[in-house]
C-alpha cells in the first residue's frame, strides 16, 4: 500500500496548542508517527538564570496555565531544600489544597476536551461548567483563577479561613456528585465505551520501557505516584489512594482519571480538616547558600521534575524543568501504532498534552512531495466522528441530546 | 455599493467569525478563551463562532508572546484571511511579552508581527475581560470608526492607514 | 510512607553499596535528605556506574538529564529513581572543547529527547545516538550557537 504522510497542525482549535504531528500512512493504518516540539520553546531556563528567585517563582508559574501550582511548588520546593527552610505546616497544607483543586480543575477540563475529541460535545460543555466551581474556588483563595501566585519562598502567601474552607467543602460536595455522573456515563454508556476502548493501547511493558508517567502509565498497571511514593508538601500525612488500572488503552486512562477526581476530593476533606494553624511563611534569604536540588512532583498529568542549582547569589546558576508531557509523549508513537487515523485526535489528547510544559511545539515532516495533504487538527477530529458515525454506527447526537435533557 | 459594504459589515458584527491561534502561550489565556464559549460566559450569545479555519474567519484571536518557530505560521494564517481582518492579542504575553519579554526565542508581543486592533491585557486574561475586548471591537466595527488596514504585500509590521 | 525509625537507612544503604562497588566514589557520595542521593563520578566511569546503579540497585527509572555550564567543562546530571521513591543523581564533567557522552538509550530509550535537548541547548555531542529532529530549538537557529551557555548572549 502507499505510504501518505499526513502533517497535522500547527495551528489546531482542540488542543489550544501548537504542534505538529507527522503521521505517515498506509490506507487508514498508521504506520509512523513523529512529534516535532520546540513551538512552545520560550526560553524559560535561560531566562531564570537572569532572574532572582523571587522573579523565577512567577516565571516559573506561568510554564503552564493548566499546572501552574505545579511547576511553582516544585520550584520553591528545590529552592527550600538548597537555602535548608523549615516550611510551616499550615503552607504545606495549603499547598497540598491547592494542588488537589488544581488536580479538580485539570481532569475536567481533561474529561470535557476528550468528549469534544469524539464528538460528544455536551460532556465538554458541562464538565466546563463544573470546572467553573473550582474556578470559584480558586478565584476566591487566590485571587486569580489560573496562576494564583499563592506560592512564595519559604511558604505561602496566603491564608484559608474558616469560611473559604466551608466554601470549599460545598464546593468538593457539589462536584463529587457530578463526578459520580461522569463516572456513570464513562462506564456505562456503549456509544463513549466504544470510542474509547481498545484504542491507544499501551502495554504495561512499553509503559515501563518508555517512561510513562502519571494516569497514563497508572491506566497501564504502573503503581506509581509521586505523592506516595517521594512524599511533599503534606501528603505524607494524608492517606489517599493510587488509582491504577489495568485496561491499557484510553478507556483505561479516563476511569483512572475519574478515580482520581473522587480521591482528591478526599485528600482536600482530609486536609482542611487536619490543617493545623500556624504560621504562613518563614522568612527566605535574598542570597541562597550554594548547593542543588531535585523536587519532584505529582502534577495532573504525571511526575514534574525539577533541578535547581543555587551559587550563592540571588539568581540561580541553573534551572532545569522535565515536564510530565515530554515523558510520556515517547508513548505516544507506540500508542498509534497499528492503530487507525480516525483514533489520532483521541488518542493524543488522552495522554493529556500541555506543550507548553512541555517546549516552554510538534512539527510534521513531509515525506511526499507530489500530494502534500495538509489537515488542520479540526478536520482530523472531524474526519474522525464521521468515520465512527458511518463505519461503526457511533452516533453522539443522542447521547448528547440525553445529556443535556438531564437538568443538572 | 454603499449599502452591500453596509450589509457585509452587519453580517460581520452580529456574527464574527473568530480563529484562535496560540503562539507558544503557557494556555492560560487558551482555555479562558475557550472557557468565554461555555456555559458560564456563552460567546456564542454575542454570535461569535470558532472556525477551524483560517480562510472563514474575520478575526483573528491570538495568545501567546509569538515564538521565532511560530512567527512564519502566523503570518501565513494571517495572509490565509480574508480582507477585512482583525486580531485581538489576549493576554498579556500577547500585547507585550508579558512574562516573557526579552526572552530569546520569543519576539515579546503580537504586535511586533501583525497589526493588532483590541489588547486585552490579563494574566491570564479573565473570560469577562475577553467578552469585553471582543464587544468593544465589534462596537467599533459598527460605528464605522476608521480602521488601519494592513496589505499584505507590505513587510511586516509596517502599516498604511487607509481612512474610509 | 517514610520509615519511622531511621529515615535514611536505604539512602545509607545504597551509599554504601555504591562506594564497596566503586571505592574511588569515597567520598563522592552524598545524602543530602531522606529520598536524595548525589553522587559525583568522571566520565569513565560514569556508565559502569550508571549500570549498577539501574540492574543492581533497583533504579529503574529516568526522570530526566540536566546538562550545565560549569565554565572549563560541560556538566550532566542523571537523574535516576526507584519505585520507593529514593532518588539517585549522578554527575560528571567533559572538557567544553570536546564534550563528547555516550547516549544512555539503550538503557531508558526516553533518554533520547532529554539527549538531544543538551545537544541543542548546551552543544553536547552525543556518541551513539542517530541523526534525528533537533529540539527544542527552530530549524534555523544560528549554528555553534548554545543559548544556555553562559556566554551566549542574544545578540539579535
Amino acid at each position: 500500500m502507499r505510504k501518505v504522510v499526513i502533517p497535522i497542525g500547527p495551528q489546531h482549535p482542540a488542543l489550544k496548542e501548537p504542534e505538529s504531528f507527522s503521521v505517515t500512512l498506509s490506507g487508514e493504518r498508521i504506520m509512523a508517527f513523529s512529534a516535532r516540539l520546540g513551538y512552545n520553546h520560550r526560553g524559560i531556563e535561560k531566562a531564570c538564570e537572569e532572574r532572582t528567585y523571587v522573579q523565577d517563582v512567577y516565571l516559573i508559574e506561568r510554564i503552564c496555565g493548566i499546572c501552574s501550582h505545579a511547576h511553582s511548588t516544585c520550584f520553591v520546593q528545590a529552592v527550600e531544600e538548597i537555602a535548608g527552610l523549615a516550611v510551616p505546616e499550615r503552607a504545606q497544607y495549603i499547598r497540598t489544597i491547592i494542588a488537589e483543586l488544581e488536580r479538580i480543575h485539570s481532569h475536567l477540563l481533561w474529561l470535557g476536551i476528550a468528549g469534544h475529541e469524539v464528538g460528544f460535545d455536551t460532556l465538554l460543555m458541562y464538565t466546563w461548567r463544573d470546572r467553573e466551581v473550582v474556578m470559584d474556588v480558586l478565584a476566591a483563595l487566590t485571587g486569580n483563577r489560573v496562576n494564583y501566585g499563592i506560592n512564595t519562598i519559604g511558604g505561602v502567601r496566603r491564608n484559608i479561613s474558616p469560611d473559604q474552607a466551608k466554601d470549599i467543602l460545598k464546593a468538593v460536595d457539589t462536584l463529587e456528585e457530578r463526578t459520580k455522573y461522569y463516572m456513570k456515563v464513562a462506564t456505562e454508556e456503549r456509544t463513549l465505551i466504544e470510542r474509547l476502548a481498545g484504542v491507544g493501547t499501551l502495554s504495561h511493558e512499553d509503559a515501563v520501557n518508555l517512561g510513562a508517567v502519571g494516569p497514563t502509565a497508572r491506566a497501564s498497571g504502573i503503581d506509581r505516584d509521586t505523592r506516595r511514593d517521594d512524599p511533599y508538601a503534606a501528603y505524607g500525612k494524608l492517606s489517599f489512594k493510587v488509582i491504577t488500572d489495568n485496561h491499557n488503552d484510553v478507556y483505561g486512562r479516563t476511569l483512572v482519571r475519574c478515580g482520581e477526581l473522587m480521591e482528591s476530593y478526599n485528600i482536600i476533606r482530609q486536609a482542611i480538616r487536619e490543617m493545623p494553624d500556624g504560621p504562613l511563611a518563614v522568612k527566605a534569604p535574598r542570597r541562597i547558600p550554594a548547593g542543588e536540588a531535585f523536587s519532584r512532583y505529582e502534577a495532573p498529568r504525571g511526575e514534574d521534575v525539577h533541578y535547581v542549582k543555587a551559587n550563592g547569589t540571588e539568581k540561580p546558576e541553573r534551572v532545569k524543568v522535565r515536564a510530565p508531557t515530554l515523558a510520556n509523549l515517547q508513548t505516544v508513537e507506540k500508542m498509534l501504532e497499528d492503530g487507525q487515523l480516525a483514533d489520532l485526535p483521541i488518542v493524543i489528547a488522552a495522554i493529556d498534552p500541555c506543550f507548553s510544559c512541555t517546549d516552554r511545539s510538534i512539527v510534521v515532516r513531509e515525506a511526499r512531495k507530489r500530494s502534500r495533504n495538509i489537515l488542520k487538527w479540526e478536520d482530523l477530529r472531524s474526519y474522525s466522528v464521521e468515520w465512527y458515525r458511518n463505519n461503526r454506527g457511533l452516533d453522539f447526537s443522542k447521547l448528547n441530546r440525553k445529556m443535556a435533557g438531564r437538568l443538572l | 455599493m454603499k449599502i452591500i459594504k453596509r450589509i457585509v459589515n452587519w453580517a460581520r458584527i452580529k456574527s464574527p467569525w473568530i480563529l484562535h491561534f496560540n503562539t507558544g502561550a503557557c494556555n492560560a489565556c487558551d482555555i479562558e478563551i475557550v472557557a468565554a464559549l461555555t456555559p458560564r460566559y456563552d460567546l456564542e450569545r454575542f454570535g461569535v463562532i470558532i472556525k477551524g479555519t483560517p480562510r472563514h474567519a474575520d478575526v483573528l484571536v491570538c495568545s501567546g508572546p509569538v515564538t521565532k518557530q511560530i512567527k512564519k505560521m502566523l503570518k501565513r494564517i494571517y495572509d490565509q484571511m480574508p480582507e477585512p481582518k482583525f486580531v485581538i492579542a489576549v493576554g498579556s504575553c500577547a500585547c507585550s511579552g508579558g512574562v516573557f519579554n526579552g526572552c530569546y526565542n520569543v519576539e515579546s508581543g503580537i504586535d511586533k508581527v501583525l497589526p493588532v486592533a483590541a489588547y486585552i491585557p490579563g494574566c491570564p486574561a479573565s473570560p469577562k475581560a475577553i467578552i469585553d475586548g471582543v464587544v468593544k471591537l465589534l462596537s467599533i466595527l459598527e460605528s464605522g470608526a476608521p480602521l488601519v488596514k494592513v496589505k499584505s504585500s507590505l513587510p511586516l509590521g509596517m502599516k498604511e492607514e487607509k481612512k474610509k | 510512607m517514610t520509615d519511622q525509625a531511621s529515615p535514611i537507612a536505604r539512602e545509607e544503604e545504597i551509599q554504601k553499596l555504591l562506594i564497596g562497588e566503586f571505592p574511588f566514589l569515597q567520598d563522592k557520595v552524598r545524602v543530602q535528605r531522606p529520598r536524595r542521593i548525589f553522587a559525583t563520578t568522571d566520565a569513565q566511569s560514569f556508565e559502569p556506574v550508571f549500570k549498577f546503579a539501574i540492574q543492581k540497585l533497583g533504579f529503574t527509572i529516568l526522570c530526566t538529564i540536566t546538562g550545565l555550564d560549569n565554565a572549563a567543562t560541560l556538566g550532566f546530571i542523571y537523574h535516576l529513581a526507584r519505585q520507593d521513591g529514593i532518588t539517585l543523581n549522578i554527575q560528571f564533567d567533559v572538557p567544553k572543547e570536546n564534550p563528547v557522552i555516550k547516549t544512555v538509550t539503550r538503557y531508558f530509550s526516553c533518554a533520547e529527547i532529554y539527549e538531544r535537548e543538551v545537544i541543542d541547548l548546551l552543544g553536547a555531542k552525543v556518541d551513539g545516538l542517530e541523526e534525528g529532529i533537533r529540539y527544542p530549538l527552530p530549524d534555523n537557529w544560528p549554528k555553534g550557537t548554545y543559548p544556555l551557555r553562559k556566554d551566549w548572549k542574544e545578540n539579535t
